[in-house]
Order: C-alpha cells, then sequence, then structure tokens
C-alpha cells in the first residue's frame, strides 16, 4: 500500500485534512465519556430493590378527618386486604423502597458517636420481608413476640431490640453476613444511642431514596415496629398474573371500609421505580441524542471532505485510471487516506478523551473511564470513517479515464 | 503611462527556475494602442499579469503612470488596479449569478462612490456599449460578444487610464470580434491607452503600435519594418 | 458597503444548496441542542426574585447535640418550632416570616367537587410583602389574624376558581381540613418564582408544583397540621417530654423554615450578631451544647448552598456545547468547499480591484448571513426540543421555557459559530492569485 504519496498529497490538503481529524478526534472523545455516563446511569436504573417487582403493590390512603381507632382501622384494612383472593402476603408499612419518601437513621457498632452510616429504615407489625418478597440469607425472621407497638400520638419514641439488616450494611458492619446474626449495633450514638441485636439479613434492600452512590442506597434495615399513625399505607404481594386484579379490587375493598380517607397512592414496584428514574432516564436519552447526532455530522463533515477531494482530484484520478489503475485500487487509495486521516484524528481523541474525563472526574463526580469504552470508542469512530468515504471513494473510481486526455 | 525597465519575472518551484521575462524593456505612451503578440509560452500573459498588477516580479522597475509600484501593499495595489486599469479576458469573466447592472457595479463598489454616481456611471457604460436596454439580464442570457461588451463595459466604467485586454476576441466569431474592435478603437480615440495581447496578426494590424515578445524578451515592431509590413495585407478587409 | 455584502451574502444563498442546506443544518441541530441546555440551565440557575434577592434572609442554627455525631459543618437548614416563635417576636428585621407545607383536607360547598388534599403553606402575613406576591383580588390578611390565628385563607387564581367557579371568592368561605375558613385574597397564577427558594428544603422539587392555598402560621399550629416535609431530629425526645404534636413543638426537631427581610444588605452583619446573641442566651438554658455555628444566607447563597443546579445538568450543558463545537468544525469543512467553487469570481473581484480585506470582508459576511439562516433554523428546533423536554417531566416543564433574552442569545450564537467557522475559508479565499484564476476556463 503506497502510504508515502498518500501522505504527500495530503501535505497539500492539509486544511481538509486537519478539519476531519479534529472532528474525529472530539467526536472520539465526547462519545467515549458520555456512553459511559449512559451505562452508569443505566446501571442505577436498573438496579434490583430487593423486592419482587412483579408482585408487590403500594396501596396508601390519607385521613381526610381525624381517626381514633388507628389500631382498629388498621386491623380492619389488612384482614380485608388478605380477604382477596390472589393475595400472597400484606403489611402495614412506613415507606416503599425508591419511592423517594421515607424514613433515615444512623447506625453504629459501637454506639460511639462519630462513625454513623446513614441508613433507610422500614418497619411493620407483619412480615415486610414476606410482604415485600425479600430474601432471607441469614437468620430468621421477626416473630409475634418481636413487634413493638407505636402510637405517635402517645409514645415520643420509634424504638424496638432486635432488626433485620441489609446484606450491604451487614457486610459493611461484620465483614459476612452470617457473622452479623446475633451481634448488637446500636440506632443513634451517644447518650442517647438504641441497643439492638441483629436476628437476620436480607440479600438487597434499598432504601426510598435509592440515590445513584450505592453504598447510599443499599444500608438499610428493618424494624418490627407497628406504627400507628394518620395515613393508611401498605404493601401487598400478589402473583404476578393476578396482580392487576388485586390492585382493582383492593382500591374498592379499602374505600368501601370508611368513608373519611382519601386514597394517594396505588402503583405497583414497576410504576413506582419507573417514576423515580425519571431524571436519570432524560439525561441517559439526551446523552444518546448527542452521541448519534455526533457521529451523523462527523459522517456527514467525512463525505464533504472527501467529495471535494475526489472533485479536486478527477484528473489525477483519470491518469491512475489511464496508466493502469484498477476501480479496486482507487477505492483503496481513498480508503487508505481516509484510515490514515482518522487514525491520526483518533490517537487525538484519546488523549482528549482522557483529559475530558479527567475534568469530568473533577467538576462533576464522574468516575474514571475504563479502557473498554476507550477501545470501542475508536473502533466506532474508525467504522464510521470507513462507512463514510466509501460513497466518495466509489464515485472516484468511476470517473473515466478518458479525463486524462483533455485539457483542464 | 506604462513604463518597464529591465524587467525579470523568474518563476521557482522545486528543482525549476523558469524565467517568464528577462531583461524587459518597454515603454507604452499615453494614448497608444499597442498589440501585444507572441508564440504561445513567450510571456505575454505573464506581461500583461505584471502590467495589471496581478502579479508581483522579481527584479527591475515598473512605472504606472509616473508611479513606481515596487513595495507597494495589497491595498494600495488594489487601489491602483481600481482607478486606473480596466481589463478585458478572453473568457469574459463575468458573474453569472448577478446581472448586467450589478457586474458593471463591482469595480465601482471599491472605490466607494455614492448610490447615484454608481448608477449614472453603470447606465453611460452600458450605454457607450449599446447594451443600456438589457441592464436587468443575466449574461447567460447574452450573446459571447455582447458579454463581451459588458465586460467592456464593466472595465469603462471606472474611467481607467489603461485597458488590458487579453486575447478579447479569442472566444467570438469573426463578425462579433471586428464590432468589439471597433468599440476598442473608439474608446482608443478617446484617449485611453490600450494594451492588446493577441495572437491574431489581422487584429495586431488594426493596433497602432506592435510588440513582439519571444522568450521573454520584447522586440518593437516600430524598429522592425519587415515584420510590419507582413502584417499590412491582412488588413484589406471586405 | 456591509449592505452590499449582505445583499450578496443572502444572494449567494442558493448557490451551492446542498452544502449550503448541510451548513445550516448542522449548525441549526449544533444550536438547538446547546441553547436547549443553556435555558433550562439558565432557568435552573436564575434569581427568582432579583429585585431584593440580596435583602431576604434565612437563618440556620446549630442545635445539635455535642456527641461527636455531627461531622457536618453546616448547621440543620431548617429551624425548631420554637426558635422559629423566637425570631418572629424578636425586633430585629423588618419582616419575618416561618414556612411550613402543609396538606389540609379541603371540603368545597360546590358538590360537584368532592374532597380532596390541597397543596399550601403555612405563613405570617409579612410573606406575602416579603415575596412580592401579586394579588388579582383582595389581599393577605392581617396581623391581627396572625396573632389570633383566625380562619382565613388565601388561594391562588387556579384554585380559586376550582373552588368557586365565576363568582367572586372573596369573602367567601371553604371547609378546611375542621373548620370554615373566609378568603381574604386570590394570588395570581403567574407568580411562579423559580426556582421555590422560600421552601426549598423539604418537599417537592423546588422547580415544580405551585402552592394551591395560603393560612396564617398560627392558624396551622392551632389546628396541629402535620408538617409535609422533612422532619429531621438531632436529638431523642426526653423522657418527659409530651407524645404527639405538643412534643413535636418542644422539641429540637427541625421542621420550620424561616425567611426575614432586611432594609438593606449591610444590615446583615447585624442580624448576624442578633442571632448569635439569641443562641448565646439560650445555651445558658442548656440548649446549643456546641460552638456558635450560624449562618445567614441570602436567597443566591441559600440556592448555591443546596447546590441547586444538579451536576448532572452542569454535565448535560458541557456537552451540548461539545456538540456544537463540533458542528462548528464541520461547518469550516463546508464553507471551505463553498468557497472554493467561488475561486473563479474571486478572481475577477480581485482584478477589479478588490482588495483582500474586501475579499476578507465579503465572505465573512457571507458566512454570517449562513449563520443567521442556520440560527433561524436553529432557533424553530430550539423550540421543538423544549416542547418534548416539557413533556418529558414537571421540572421541565417549568424550567424548559424559552424567553426573549434567550432567542438573542440563541441568534446570536449561531451568527457567532458561523463567523468563526468562516474564518479559516474566509482567509483561504483572500489567498486566491487572480492570476490563475482568470486563465483557467
Amino acid at each position: 500500500m503506497e502510504i508515502q504519496p498518500i501522505l504527500l498529497t495530503l501535505r497539500r490538503s492539509k486544511t481538509g485534512a486537519i478539519l476531519v481529524a479534529a472532528q474525529v478526534a472530539l467526536t472520539l472523545a465526547i462519545i467515549c465519556n458520555a456512553l459511559f455516563v449512559v451505562k452508569a446511569r443505566i446501571a442505577t436504573i436498573d438496579r434490583p430493590s430487593g423486592v419482587a417487582e412483579d408482585e408487590v403493590f403500594q396501596i396508601q390512603y390519607a385521613a381526610a378527618g381525624v381517626i381514633e381507632d388507628r389500631k382498629g382501622m388498621q386491623q380492619a384494612d389488612l384482614a380485608a386486604l388478605r380477604a382477596i383472593p390472589g393475595v400472597e402476603a400484606v403489611a402495614a408499612v412506613n415507606s416503599f423502597p425508591v419511592s423517594s419518601s421515607g424514613w433515615g437513621m444512623g447506625v453504629t457498632l459501637d454506639g460511639k458517636p462519630g462513625s454513623e452510616i446513614p441508613t433507610g429504615v422500614y418497619f411493620s407489625g407483619e412480615s415486610f420481608v414476606n410482604a415485600m418478597g425479600l430474601k432471607l440469607i441469614a437468620g430468621r425472621d421477626f416473630q409475634a413476640g418481636d413487634v413493638r407497638e407505636v402510637d405517635d400520638r402517645t409514645d415520643a419514641r420509634v424504638q424496638a431490640d432486635v432488626v433485620i439488616l441489609s446484606g450491604r450494611l451487614a457486610r459493611k458492619l461484620f465483614g459476612d453476613e452470617q457473622k452479623a446474626i446475633g451481634k448488637t449495633v446500636y440506632q443513634g450514638s451517644g447518650k442517647e444511642a438504641q441497643q439492638m441485636r441483629v436476628i437476620g439479613v436480607v440479600d438487597t434492600l434499598l432504601s426510598s431514596s435509592a440515590p445513584a452512590i450505592d453504598d447510599y442506597a443499599q444500608s438499610t434495615f428493618i424494624w418490627p415496629i407497628r406504627y400507628l399513625g394518620a395515613t393508611a399505607h401498605y404493601a401487598v404481594r400478589a402473583e404476578p398474573s393476578q396482580r392487576a386484579r388485586v390492585m382493582k379490587d383492593a382500591e374498592k375493598a379499602l374505600s368501601a371500609l370508611r368513608p373519611d380517607r382519601v386514597l394517594i397512592n396505588l402503583h405497583d414496584m414497576g410504576e413506582i421505580k419507573y417514576r423515580r428514574y425519571r431524571h436519570e432516564r432524560a439525561g441517559a436519552n439526551m446523552l444518546i441524542a448527542v452521541t448519534i447526532g455526533l457521529l451523523l455530522v462527523t459522517a456527514s463533515g467525512i463525505v464533504g471532505v472527501a467529495s471535494l477531494w475526489v472533485s479536486q482530484r478527477r484528473k489525477q484520478i483519470g491518469v491512475r485510471r489511464a496508466l493502469g489503475a484498477r476501480r479496486r485500487d482507487i477505492v483503496r487509495y481513498f480508503v487508505t487516506e481516509n484510515l490514515l486521516i482518522t487514525t491520526a484524528g483518533v490517537a487525538a481523541g484519546i488523549a482528549l478523551a482522557i483529559g475530558l474525563n479527567l475534568f469530568l472526574v473533577s467538576k462533576l463526580e464522574l468516575a474514571k473511564l475504563p479502557i473498554p469504552y476507550l477501545v470501542g470508542g475508536m473502533v466506532a469512530v474508525w467504522a464510521l470513517g470507513l462507512a463514510s468515504v466509501i460513497g466518495p471513494a466509489w464515485r472516484a473510481a468511476s470517473v473515466p479515464p478518458a479525463i486524462a486526455t483533455r485539457t483542464a | 503611462m506604462l513604463v518597464m525597465k529591465k524587467l525579470s519575472k523568474v518563476y521557482r518551484t522545486e528543482n525549476i527556475e523558469t524565467h517568464a521575462l528577462r531583461g524587459f524593456d518597454i515603454h507604452v505612451r499615453e494614448g497608444e494602442f499597442v498589440a501585444v503578440t507572441g508564440p504561445s509560452g513567450s510571456g505575454k500573459t505573464t506581461f500583461l499579469n505584471i502590467a495589471g498588477l496581478l502579479e508581483d516580479f522579481t527584479s527591475g522597475e515598473y512605472h504606472l503612470d509616473g508611479q513606481d509600484v515596487r513595495g507597494l501593499g495589497d491595498v494600495a495595489r488594489s487601489r491602483l488596479r481600481n482607478e486606473k486599469i480596466g481589463f478585458i479576458f478572453q473568457s469574459f469573466n463575468l458573474i453569472p449569478d448577478l446581472n448586467l447592472f450589478h457586474n458593471v457595479d463591482v469595480p465601482l463598489r471599491y472605490r466607494g462612490m455614492s448610490r447615484g454616481e454608481r448608477r449614472e456611471r453603470i447606465e453611460a457604460s452600458l450605454a457607450q456599449v449599446g447594451l443600456a436596454s438589457r441592464m436587468k439580464h443575466y449574461p447567460a442570457e447574452l450573446s459571447g460578444g455582447q458579454q463581451q461588451r459588458v465586460a467592456i463595459a464593466r472595465a469603462l466604467a471606472g474611467g481607467p487610464r489603461l485597458l488590458l485586454a487579453d486575447e478579447p476576441t479569442g472566444n467570438l466569431d469573426s463578425q462579433m470580434a471586428r464590432s468589439v474592435l471597433e468599440l476598442l478603437e473608439e474608446i482608443n480615440s478617446r484617449g485611453t491607452t490600450i494594451l492588446m495581447v493577441t495572437h491574431d496578426p489581422e487584429l495586431a494590424a488594426r493596433a497602432n503600435r506592435n510588440v513582439h515578445i519571444i522568450d521573454g524578451q520584447v522586440s518593437d515592431l516600430v524598429h522592425e519594418p519587415v515584420l510590419r509590413a507582413a502584417a499590412a495585407p491582412a488588413t484589406a478587409t471586405p | 458597503m456591509l449592505a452590499y455584502y449582505l445583499a450578496l451574502g443572502l444572494r449567494h444563498l442558493r448557490q451551492s444548496p446542498i452544502l449550503t442546506g448541510l451548513i445550516v443544518v448542522t449548525l441549526a441541530v449544533g444550536v438547538a441542542a446547546s441553547m436547549s441546555t443553556l435555558t433550562v440551565l439558565r432557568a435552573m440557575s436564575g434569581d427568582p426574585i432579583p429585585e431584593k434577592s440580596d435583602r431576604l434572609f434565612t437563618p440556620n442554627l446549630d442545635n445539635r447535640p455535642d456527641d461527636g455525631s455531627s461531622r457536618d459543618p453546616r448547621p440543620p437548614e431548617m429551624l425548631t418550632y420554637r426558635d422559629a416563635v423566637a425570631l418572629k417576636n424578636a425586633k430585629p428585621g423588618l419582616r419575618k416570616s416561618s414556612v411550613m407545607r402543609i396538606s389540609p383536607v379541603i371540603a368545597p360547598s360546590r358538590t360537584d367537587v368532592k374532597p380532596f388534599f390541597g397543596d399550601g403553606i403555612s405563613v405570617h402575613a409579612d410573606f406575602f410583602k416579603m415575596m412580592d406576591v401579586p394579588f388579582v383580588q383582595g389581599g393577605p390578611w392581617s396581623e391581627a389574624d396572625d396573632a389570633r390565628g383566625n380562619h382565613v385563607v388565601v388561594l391562588r387564581e387556579s384554585m380559586a376558581e376550582k373552588l368557586f367557579g365565576d363568582a367572586e371568592p372573596v369573602g367567601k368561605t371553604l371547609h378546611l381540613d375542621t373548620y370554615d375558613a373566609t378568603v381574604t385574597g386570590v394570588v395570581s397564577d403567574a407568580w411562579e418564582p423559580v426556582p421555590r427558594f422560600y421552601r426549598l428544603v423539604s418537599g417537592p422539587p423546588p422547580f415544580r408544583g405551585v402552592e394551591d392555598l395560603f393560612i396564617p402560621w398560627s392558624t396551622a399550629i392551632a389546628n396541629e397540621m402535620q408538617p409535609q416535609g422533612n422532619v429531621n431530629c438531632f436529638t431523642d425526645p426526653a423522657p418527659d417530654a409530651p407524645p404527639g404534636y405538643e412534643g413535636l413543638k418542644q422539641s429540637e426537631c427541625i421542621w420550620v423554615q424561616f425567611w426575614v427581610e432586611l432594609a438593606s444588605a449591610s444590615d446583615a452583619p447585624a442580624y448576624r450578631d442578633f442571632l448569635d446573641g439569641y443562641v448565646a442566651e439560650q445555651r445558658k438554658l442548656g440548649r446549643f451544647p456546641l460552638p456558635t455555628n450560624n449562618k445567614l444566607f441570602d436567597v443566591q447563597g441559600w440556592l448555591d448552598v443546596n447546590k441547586i443546579v444538579s451536576k448532572d445538568t452542569r454535565l448535560q450543558t458541557y456537552l451540548a456545547f461539545g456538540f456544537l463545537l463540533v458542528c462548528l468544525v464541520n461547518c469550516i469543512g463546508l464553507l471551505l468547499a463553498k468557497f472554493t467553487a467561488r475561486s473563479g469570481e474571486i478572481g475577477v473581484r480581485r482584478a477589479l480591484g478588490a482588495p483582500r480585506r474586501a475579499i476578507f470582508k465579503q465572505y465573512l459576511v457571507e458566512s454570517g448571513v449562513v449563520g443567521l439562516v442556520g440560527g433561524a433554523a436553529g432557533l424553530g428546533l430550539t423550540f421543538a426540543s423544549l416542547w418534548f423536554l416539557r413533556k418529558q417531566s414537571d421540572e421541565f416543564a417549568v424550567l424548559a421555557k424559552m424567553d426573549w433574552m434567550m432567542l438573542a442569545i440563541t441568534l446570536v450564537v449561531a451568527v457567532v459559530a458561523s463567523l468563526l467557522a468562516g474564518i479559516l475559508p474566509t482567509w483561504r479565499a483572500c489567498q486566491v492569485q487572480p492570476a490563475l484564476q482568470l486563465k483557467s476556463q
């Protein structure tokens, strides 16, 4: 392959070559980082919540008046829900994972201040594990004897003696889920720290805020507390094929029980996750749109410059053909030329991609760009260059040799 | 009007030197109609380009209308070109997407004239070449001869002292060629100096002075009566 | 001369239509992407109340316990009930108001509208003057209403219409939670400060949703309305603390947002001193164990410290401008191709006496004209993409709106981009050798 003559010709059309190489470099830098961010977003969105996502739904009512017999109301609700065919488990809960509203507290290993781990807190008088379809991987679930009752009209503190930890939290505190069983942890620190004993560990349980930083999102615990508040908030697990029907039945049943409350939430777990990640999805979509746009713009740029060169070099092409070059030799010439320029652009682009990544790392707390993304970007850009230059190269190959004999 | 002393122009590429003009001496007086002849490659186009300040020269002197052009910057040369010189080319070189009025307008725009004055001059110029009625037409709608006449109108609009014509009739048939030549003679009779490059001996004979260029050097046919006589019989016209 | 070049530029748009079309499209897409993200960024970081944002302040007091658990140097972002009451009753400060989100049940007298949960805030009468809230009818309640916790309410236009239809709302009553409230005024629907700085922390995202109604602070407290935002308790309640609402009021839990208007920004140091003095006094009663760590934020400071512009938005804006850069580089090549085709004309003009700088000006203006067309197309695309963004989420519905300033900026950006892109091709155009051009057929 005659690289040197190609380089010499390029030296005379420096401007076009530099422009294409610059576009290739910029595009590579941007799409590597953009796609990396998209992947991170998608990873966050796809994170399993720990809940049996195709079985569970949320139903919540807010009081439209003063409700005196909170316990009676809760028991009636739970009984009505359990009576619906298709229902596997029901629990009165304080919040749902990934739902944006919930309780947060701090947990320490020794009760000493300064080492609190921010944690999402769930509680129920029934089996939270069962109703949410969580996976218990160590120890046991709560029993009736563990349950404490708290009425916010009369009890100032919410506390219990036993606790179930999420797997991440257990590993953080004790290194191993099995080792956590029977150990003591503290809610809060200092003189007000509450001591609790770990009796179980679940595999995964995301907090209600579910932020992008996975470590925060995965530190949660469950208390066996029957909380008597003004809202009626329940988690219901049903068979996947029955869930939609069960949801309708649940609303009918609970609305019929009493008129002094208003339905404020009726969503299955899928909907809850969807709404929580609206922002992340919009961001990812925007980045994908920019990536596609960039690829198209760069492709059009390559086509433009290549076409310009083909038209400027018609005579030269004709002479080559007249001297015996075949069509595919002409195509190969232009493809090689394009490859040289693209490679120069890729070399500059790698440096730019890393530089851009460092900038984003410092300003926006992005993670460092992994090598596969760089390689993927390089391949994409090379392929793009090839695909773009084929058209003009083929047109160049169609230049008739007779042009050589005509005057300029 | 136009004085060149020991002018030379050397083109240098990587390995080769080409002497387009060497030790070129010429003195054109005001009001002369000079035909420049010579074989192809002799340097007549180079001479015209240098005369028209389109190209720079390697050594020697060039005075245009008393002014030494050596060392003039781009702005000064452009102004000189705009005010003192008019060009007529073989391939007309009209701007295709401007109509005749706007084509003739182009050199006047670079003078900074007022709208009214430009309009007057354009109309007068086009009237002089007999195309005032077709002001709004586009070059593509005109015949070759008419296009060349518009080019002449454009060259004249600014009132130049020197008209440079490079094979003005090369792309025209004999009838159109004649009418263009008559126009040039008329312009010359009014006082404009004309320098015309041609390889047509008939045309050359119509001029009142002939200059012959061979291998980058000039030989003035005023002093070469033999060649002059050879040209003369061709002027017998039907 | 400029008019001449503009006319030429417009005329030559039709030349090499494919190239011109490509330039226009490339510019339009780049401009649309960058301007859409810039619109959102600008809306997010804009000053919601520019005429007095340096005179409105929110205080943060550090009432956290001294047991080493408070590692964050920032004091809590809201006040306790007792501190809010104390600051309101104290002398310093031109106007003061507490702010708490509430969600009372509204039962309208109209039988065709069922009871529903309203979304509102409880504030002092001062709030309306402080935030320059415009009324379309009536006005805020009086100081006396404030003091006595009277049953009054101010509605937003759309809520008033929902409850009372075309009838005059002022003076009418509606059933709120457990009592009847009289309407004293109606707030204009146009009042939508972006972001909702006065209730920034705790509650819905600050770009979404508006309050339907406003009731007096004391009325909400007297009726034990639950705060609809975060309630953060750094200390557990004392063993003898009363339960329920009373306990909440006496606790060290923070759940009240508080705003004070000062006569001028230079009064801030004096108010800070007052806060420090207040905390010192309270310390004698056993509260505020940590060293004094009070903060007083004006509106901009409050927005900054709460990182109102998310990192995501910044990332997207940087990327969009990177995209514009690539489009610009693309345009350079396309303009180069377009101008190369005009070498003949350039040669003629030079021969006719145009100096290089005249050619430079002509072709730069031509780049600008293409840029203007690209900008107009880009403007249309920006409108479309903003419309699309508004459909994505409620937040964007507020933020993704074009105003006159952004419109002007869009066109300016497009023209400047095309001028920048045009510099190299134009410079090349000036280098055209007239002699070479004129000879070639």
